[in-house]
């Protein structure tokens, strides 16, 4: 058996869904217990005394990479298969300054404003509409930003192939910024340290 | 060595572990290299599921949907490809298949006039490694028979009138003009509407709800369809 299970056929697009909202369920749940559902605590990593979110996030993608390489290397996981999104350089550094103003302004981002509002936050919770009213703006105005949407090559780029780096080479330098980022985490906190609430 | 593992935290414990499956990842090799075994029951298993094949009506949404995602490879002749081609695709013909720089991570998907080079093709590719392969069920025949031409009913329902709408917008889209149901239950084949599809200046169906948001209809090629 090799994965991924839906694209070898192993399950169909039903049960596809009732393992996304599994997954979902999962994803909130450490979200929620990782104090992600607080815009005060997420917000403390643009203070540089609460670095978590960052920690966290990078220990989710270090994991999962190893695990993604050595399911492909061990021949249980075949990555050719895996789907990479198509890049569009340009339009998504823009798409990643405007979530990450709203993050700064707003204190979530879009998945723990549901984690929080899946906790009774009234913030997360006007966060989330906020989220749906872009999504209808943006649907509505989607044929005059088309061309802007989809400029760019579209094919999907990954760090290898760009830079023209073995894929080990990358593993082992992504493992040693994330190493390196969690102790230079640890030294900024020490020293913006401040009793957050 | 021992005594200074164990004086570690846990954080401490699993960054020596990500640093050591990092190392031991340098020498990975997750993806597949140039030596391929077919592996037949896998193959017996997409083939089953008939998860190696698109249809038709599947590869004119993308289109219209403007998929960048795939690559549509027409196996015919250049003078064939010339003659007609459906809208995005490349023209590699089949014995410059596997020089054509196809990436083995690239969804490619196949089309011939009608099956059996597209599935000769399919297997040539996989064979090589690549994986993401598919072909169009039907070739370029289903292909004027679902989405050129398609049959549409001579007194609709209701809801076969929202279906049938839907077949002229994509019709009209790629230049085709749908037929009538019960002309293609007596036998007429889609060659008659080929032939006819040349002459109308401008076919009388429904003009295309700009699609994806005012995507660029792919201008009709009346005269390419001698195909």
């Amino acid at each position: 058996m090799m994965a991924p299970f839906l694209k070898y056929g192993m399950f169909g697009d039903e049960t596809s869904l009732v393992l996304a909202f599994l997954i979902g369920i999962g994803f909130g749940f450490f979200l929620e217990r990782a104090g992600f559902g607080s815009a005060r605590k997420l917000v403390s990593q643009f203070y540089l005394n609460d670095l978590a979110v960052f920690k966290v996030m990078f220990t989710a993608i270090v994991t999962a990479m190893l695990g993604v390489t050595y399911l492909g290397w061990i021949g249980w996981l075949d990555l050719s298969l895996v789907y990479l999104v198509p890049t569009y350089l340009v339009p998504q550094i823009a798409g990643g300054l405007i979530l990450g103003a709203g993050f700064v302004i707003g204190g979530y981002c879009p998945g723990t404003s549901v984690a929080a509002t899946a906790t009774g936050r009234v913030d997360g919770l006007i966060y989330l509409v906020g989220i749906f009213a872009g999504m209808f703006a943006f649907a509505e105005m989607f044929p005059l930003l088309k061309g802007f949407y989809l400029s760019g090559a579209g094919e999907a780029m990954t760090i290898p192939g760009a830079f023209g780096l073995p894929y080990g080479v990358v593993v082992f330098a992504v493992v040693l910024m994330a190493v390196g980022g969690f102790y230079g985490a640890g030294l900024l906190e020490k020293k913006f340290a401040t009793p957050v609430e | 060595m021992r005594g200074w593992i164990s004086r570690l935290t846990l954080n401490q414990t699993l960054a020596v572990a990500a640093v050591a499956l990092g190392a031991l990842a340098l020498f990975a090799a997750p993806y597949p290299g140039s030596k391929v075994t077919l592996d037949a029951r896998e193959l017996a298993l997409v083939v089953g599921t008939e998860a190696d094949h698109i249809e038709a009506p599947e590869l004119a949404a993308w289109i219209l949907e403007n998929r960048a995602d795939y690559r549509l490879i027409d196996l015919r002749t250049e003078r064939e490809f010339a003659a007609y081609s459906i809208p995005t695709a490349v023209n590699v013909p089949m014995n410059v298949l596997t020089d054509a720089g196809l990436g083995r991570q690239e969804k490619i998907i196949l089309y011939s006039e009608g099956g059996i080079h597209s599935a000769q093709a399919w297997m040539l590719l996989r064979a090589q490694g690549y994986k993401s392969v598919y072909m169009l069920k039907g070739g370029l025949e289903e292909w004027k028979d679902q989405v050129l031409f398609p049959a549409v009913a001579d007194n609709p329902t209701a809801t076969e009138r929202a279906r049938d709408e839907r077949l002229k917008s994509i019709s009209a889209f790629f230049g085709g003009q749908p037929r009538s149901a019960a002309a293609v239950a007596a036998g007429a084949a889609a060659t008659p509407a080929m032939a006819t599809a040349a002459t109308p200046a401008s076919p009388a169906v429904v003009a295309p709800p700009s699609p994806a948001g005012g995507a660029k209809p792919a201008a009709p090629k009346k005269k390419k369809e001698g195909c």
